[in-house]
């Protein structure tokens, strides 16, 4: 529906041999089944093991209740979604026989009715058929009043959900939703089953013994150092090509990559390779080593309920006086990208035309003179009573994040501006101080979408900001009435050319008012082995994973 | 036990001139007295004669190995020479260290005289909570305290004093339980003084010996505690540098940048075996028990 | 005898009615908690997490929280990860194992080593190896264990490439070869402060034994220096050395906790802190409950062993 190159999927090699292997039944099938479907696969055994390492350890395994991004790498391996983002921002379908669009009929003109067809003859784990009554149990679990759902956005505008027949299901949404989509793409289908007769579905048995449609069966854990899965023989899309995928946990970024470098380790994942390491991994005999972009941008945050950050001048003179090269080159060895918004640039929503950062001294002492803020005696400025001094804060123990603050802070204070460091540890620095905006500014790395849509209203909306009364994740605090009118518009419109002039728009609004100071776009670094296919970068999905159907090896 | 307990007047002199010339003819307590003087000058000293502030960040100079221009110790990842940051640490750590000792010395000393005086229930009730505290992990028991509170020197030091005052705690009711059949304290108590001055006036400064020992070694370990939950990351936060949080990261360049991590390392191992070295120096020079030997 | 234990054991479940108290005060009090962990995920608005926190009985006060939690412990129920939903005992036990191999090869190290030079340094009293090993064992005493074991790493594994930076085994192999070549590092740097300790111990109570009328007199009898040496002296020395076996117990298990973190061992220091840092709460306060039951046992044990070992030591 949102997207008109739903066609044009994105092929590595290996897909694309296999569907020239499947020419002959092309006629039968629509497009996107061919290279995808197993009945039709040239399909090879799967043989070998993999080591995955992420340096922080998966402990939460039903896919619909809290957790963090290494949580989903353990998930696109066990669990299918109903379909999913390629890297161009492209829905292909995985357990939905395909992907609903307005086009197809699988959404209503005003997109208040769906309609879901799924894939025929899809097993789960344990040998019990899959069926439409597990996609309307997995969409409405979140809604069960005593279960810890994840969120909630987006299932509580789903009504009357119906399963038409075990392979079909409808639903009416109360309002139109354009974001739906890329909710349901990141919506792991569980298995009703599993569920059945369990009192408390927060501790199911299910939890710790994670049975899916994906294409690895979960075998074993050992807690604290790795988990083991094998290859599901009847898995219903092409793959998988691994006899056994282990992900180990690996919590120093120094071993995970010595051991990356000593064979040890074939995918060095989440938190990834060092940019300090860089130069010396792109030179080492038998790896692959690749910069990717990610969704995630890093900002210095500010809390716009401050009496010194109240004038545009302010900030716009933090942000002159923001030195994003020498960060972005010497500290980060270059790998990230500098950005001047919160969209990722590999979006098709992103705006290029944002006018470009300059780092300039002259020009933020000049715009801080003009606005009236005057050096004190000691130095600092101040104006009406309000001295131009502030705490900024992060996670304690991010060693490239303190670095850079320090560094901040020493250019901060050549223009009058005082910012003294105060980091807290994790639990501290994102609970309330973090939700309640009780820090003045921070340094904090946002991914603000959900997939490949470009909603951000959670982020955004003057109404979701818990310091102003709100209940979102607007913590900025940031209030703006043409904001907050863009958000409601492209939320409900469904033509993607339409949003990209909604969501440009709002770009701009945002890079004119700052209320954060973008710094740039993260960029990871990758490594595996030279004798594994597969690891491709996708700027939608939250880890590497998403195609972990396709890893092989040589 | 030495005789001569019966008043304080005369009894400190005799201390001091027994005591520090056995002290003084120790070798091992002189190496660790020097290390710990060599240590706080450089510290204390050492910024002045500094070409570098020790937050001055030069981007242009980051990682210069040792012997860099006028960089003796090298730079770190944000060019700041270490030197710099390695006495302006060694001030912050030593002073963290310092101040344990007089919070955990004072809290240990005050809750083991009265554990030690009064006996009976309000000793076992005092002891079992010693007891209490010392079978904790200290290291455990300090980043559980450590993660949930706002890291500053001043915070650090009281955390790391509130797991430190034990020893002193049980050495100062032993000693005090020894001494309070002696006569000098029934002298006292028959010419009607109160409880508290016998406590603090009578039996304490008598017990002072092992308390000061005591005290030594409690500096030694406030140093060594600092520098571990600073190096986990849980400690004094940057800019402000210790020795423990030069430290912290330091892992991530160990193979590129090696002196990031030796330097710090060196100057607290110095700094505890010095403090160290002089504890047990004082032990054997006051604990009249060693006398035999 | 039975008296004693049992007074003992009364005496230990207070302290761990203490211990318990503190340790749940100090967690539940402090800002921040296990739900912000997931503030920065698309999604997790603050309704969200204000939901979470009443169904898992977060917003409930502090002393309500905590006789929840006291009683059922007091059934043996240690309560639930907060993290993988797992029974904190099932994930205590998961972790136990690796501590134990580290902390038991790092002792049986310590112990034999020490002891050794404690010995010999006893009988070579004021020689030159007396002197050095003495300074040295001061020296490894002062030595922050992390730092040590950074060195380890930079001589051994990234300079001389002999011994792996981290783990426990390599994935796929796990051969007693493997797991001994990882082990030699993280045991040998949790071991150094131990064997300063040791040897110091056990060089002082060997020079007790030999001022003592009894090994005189076994050598004015005509026994052989060695006959002496292994009947008495190690024999008198040992009773000391049991009790500050079980006192030493605390250090040596903090002394894991952060040489697990260095080389990135999967035992109890490690789950320790990656429980800390996403404040699983019941995670922790199992640990500190089992860490300090065995300090417990462990001295309780050190004083029953030196009443069955030593006739002058009566209990009641």
């Amino acid at each position: 529906m949102t997207d008109q190159k739903k066609d044009n999927v994105h092929l590595n090699r290996r897909q694309a041999l296999m569907m020239m292997g499947a020419a002959g039944v092309a006629g039968l099938m629509g497009p996107m089944a061919i290279g995808r479907d197993r009945a039709f696969a040239a399909n090879a055994d799967a043989k070998g093991q993999l080591v995955l390492a992420f340096s922080q350890e998966p402990t939460v395994f039903n896919p619909l209740m809290p957790h963090i991004e290494v949580d989903e790498g353990v998930y696109y391996a066990v669990f299918d979604t109903l379909f999913d983002f390629d890297p161009e921002g492209a829905f292909f379908p995985i357990l939905a026989a395909e992907v609903p669009t307005v086009a197809n009929g699988g959404i209503s003109e005003d997109g208040l009715s769906w309609r879901l067809k799924l894939k025929e003859g899809v097993t789960w784990h344990d040998g019990t058929p899959f069926t439409a009554a597990d996609v309307k149990f997995s969409l409405e679990l979140p809604m069960d009043p005593d279960f810890r759902s994840f969120r909630s956005s987006g299932y509580r505008l789903m009504t009357n959900i119906t399963v038409v027949s075990d392979t079909e299901l409808t639903w009416e949404m109360s309002e139109p939703f354009a974001p739906m989509a890329a909710i349901l793409a990141s919506t792991y289908i569980i298995p009703k089953h599993a569920f059945d007769g369990v009192a408390d579905k927060n501790t199911a048995p299910f939890s710790n013994a994670p049975i899916g449609t994906g294409p690895f069966k979960f075998k074993t854990r050992m807690a604290g150092d790795h988990i083991e899965l094998e290859a599901n023989a009847d898995y219903h899309m092409d793959g998988p090509f691994l006899k056994t995928l282990i992900i180990k946990y690996v919590p120093d970024l120094n071993v995970m990559y010595t051991q990356f470098k000593s064979g040890d380790i074939d995918v060095v994942g989440l938190q990834y390779i060092s940019p300090d390491h860089l130069a010396e991994a792109e030179t080492l005999p038998g790896k692959v080593v690749k910069v990717a972009g990610t969704a995630t941008f890093e900002s210095i945050g500010l809390n716009m309920t401050r009496p010194q950050f109240q004038e545009l001048a302010v900030r716009q003179a933090l942000y002159a006086a923001l030195d994003k090269t020498s960060i972005i080159d010497a500290l980060y060895y270059g790998v990230p990208t500098p950005t001047e918004t919160y969209m990722p640039q590999q979006s098709y929503y992103y705006d290029p035309e944002l006018p470009k950062h300059e780092f300039s001294l002259d020009k933020a002492k000049a715009l801080l003179d003009a606005a009236g803020w005057v050096p004190g005696p000691d130095g600092i400025r101040e104006k009406g009573g309000v001295k131009l001094s502030f705490s900024n804060s992060t996670t304690a123990g991010n060693h490239l994040r303190e670095q850079a603050q320090q560094f901040i802070q020493q250019t901060f204070k050549e223009i009058g501006v005082e910012m003294t460091i105060k980091n807290l540890p994790p639990a501290v620095m994102w609970g309330d101080y973090w939700m309640n905006s009780e820090f003045d500014s921070v340094v904090v790395g946002l991914n603000c979408l959900a997939g490949a849509d470009p909603d951000t209203s959670d982020y955004f909306m003057s109404s979701m900001s818990p310091a102003l009364g709100g209940s979102g994740q607007n913590t900025f605090a940031y209030q703006n009435p043409k904001v907050d009118e863009l958000l409601v518009k492209g939320a409900a419109s469904f033509v993607p050319e339409e949003r990209k002039a909604i969501y440009q728009e709002l770009q701009q609004v945002i890079r004119a008012d700052l209320p954060f100071l973008p710094v740039f776009q993260y960029a990871v670094i990758k490594g595996w082995k030279d004798d594994v296919t597969g690891p491709a970068p996708n700027v939608n999905n939250r880890i590497d994973t998403w195609n972990v159907r396709d890893w092989a090896r040589g | 036990m030495s005789a001569a307990t019966t008043n304080t007047a005369t009894r400190r002199p005799f201390i001091k001139s027994r005591a520090m010339r056995r002290f003084l003819s120790n070798k091992m307590a002189l190496v660790g007295l020097a290390m710990v003087l060599s240590l706080t000058v450089a510290c204390f000293l050492g910024p002045h004669l500094l070409p570098y502030d020790e937050l001055f960040i030069d981007l242009r100079a980051r990682f210069a190995p040792p012997g860099t221009g006028a960089h003796i110790f090298g730079t770190d990842p944000l060019g700041r020479d270490i030197a710099a940051r390695l006495f302006h640490a060694g001030q912050i750590s030593m002073a963290v260290g310092f101040a344990v000792m007089l919070i955990a010395t004072t809290i240990g000393s005050v809750v083991g005289v009265v554990s030690g005086y009064y006996g009976g229930v309000v000793s076992a009730v005092l002891m079992r909570i010693v007891d209490a505290f010392l079978s904790f992990p200290s290291v455990f028991l300090l980043l559980a305290l450590a993660a949930f509170i706002q890291p500053g020197p001043v915070m650090i030091a009281l955390i790391i004093s509130a797991t430190s005052w034990m020893e002193v705690a049980r050495i100062v009711d032993s000693e005090v339980k020894s001494l309070r059949n002696q006569d000098f304290v029934q002298a006292a108590h028959m010419l009607g003084l109160s409880g508290r001055w016998i406590m603090f006036r009578e039996l304490l400064p008598n017990a002072i010996g092992p308390i000061i020992v005591a005290a030594t070694l409690t500096v030694a370990r406030a140093i060594l505690l600092e520098a571990y939950i600073s190096f986990l990351g849980y400690g004094i936060q940057p800019p402000l540098p210790s020795w423990g949080n030069m430290l912290n990261g330091a892992q991530q360049y160990l193979a590129s940048a090696p002196w990031l991590a030796i330097v710090p390392g060196v100057a607290i191992t110095i700094a505890v075996t010095g403090f160290n070295l002089i504890g047990d120096g004082l032990r054997d020079a006051l604990d009249s028990r060693s006398q035999g030997h | 005898m039975l008296r004693y234990i049992l007074s003992r054991i009364g005496q230990s479940l207070l302290l761990l009615l203490i211990v318990s108290f503190i340790g749940f005060a100090v967690l539940t009090l402090a800002p921040g908690g296990p739900l912000s962990q997931f503030a920065l995920s698309p999604g997790m608005t603050q309704e969200q997490i204000d939901k979470i926190a009443t169904q898992m009985g977060l917003d409930r006060p502090v002393v309500v929280q905590y006789l929840d939690w006291f009683r059922h412990m007091l059934i043996g129920d240690w309560g639930t990860s907060y993290r993988d939903g797992q029974s904190v005992l099932h994930v205590i036990g998961s972790h136990l194992f690796a501590t134990l191999l580290l902390m038991g090869t790092a002792t049986v190290i310590s112990v034999s080593l020490g002891s050794a030079i404690g010995i010999f340094s006893a009988l070579r009293r004021g020689s030159v190896f007396d002197y050095t090993t003495m300074l040295a064992a001061m020296v490894a005493l002062s030595i922050p264990t992390f730092w040590f074991g950074l060195i380890a790493i930079y001589i051994f594994s990234l300079n001389l490439g002999w011994l792996p930076a981290g783990n426990m085994y390599t994935v796929g192999d796990g051969s007693v070869l493997d797991y001994l070549r990882h082990l030699i590092m993280p045991a040998g740097v949790l071991a150094l402060v131990d064997v300063a300790i040791w040897s110091r111990y056990m060089r002082s109570s060997t020079l007790n034994v030999i001022n003592q009328d009894f090994v005189r007199t076994a050598r004015a009898k005509g026994l052989t220096r060695r006959r002496v040496l292994f009947k008495h002296i190690v024999g008198n020395s040992l009773v000391p050395m049991i009790t500050l076996a079980g006192l030493q117990l605390p250090m040596v298990l903090g002394g894991a906790l952060v040489t697990e973190t260095v080389f990135t061992w999967p035992g109890m220091g490690r789950l320790f802190l990656d429980s800390l840092g996403y404040s699983d709460y019941p995670v922790v306060m199992g640990l500190l409950m089992a860490s300090a039951m065995l300090v417990l046992i462990g001295n309780l044990a050190a004083d029953l062993a030196v009443a069955l070992i030593d006739p002058r030591i009566r209990l009641d």
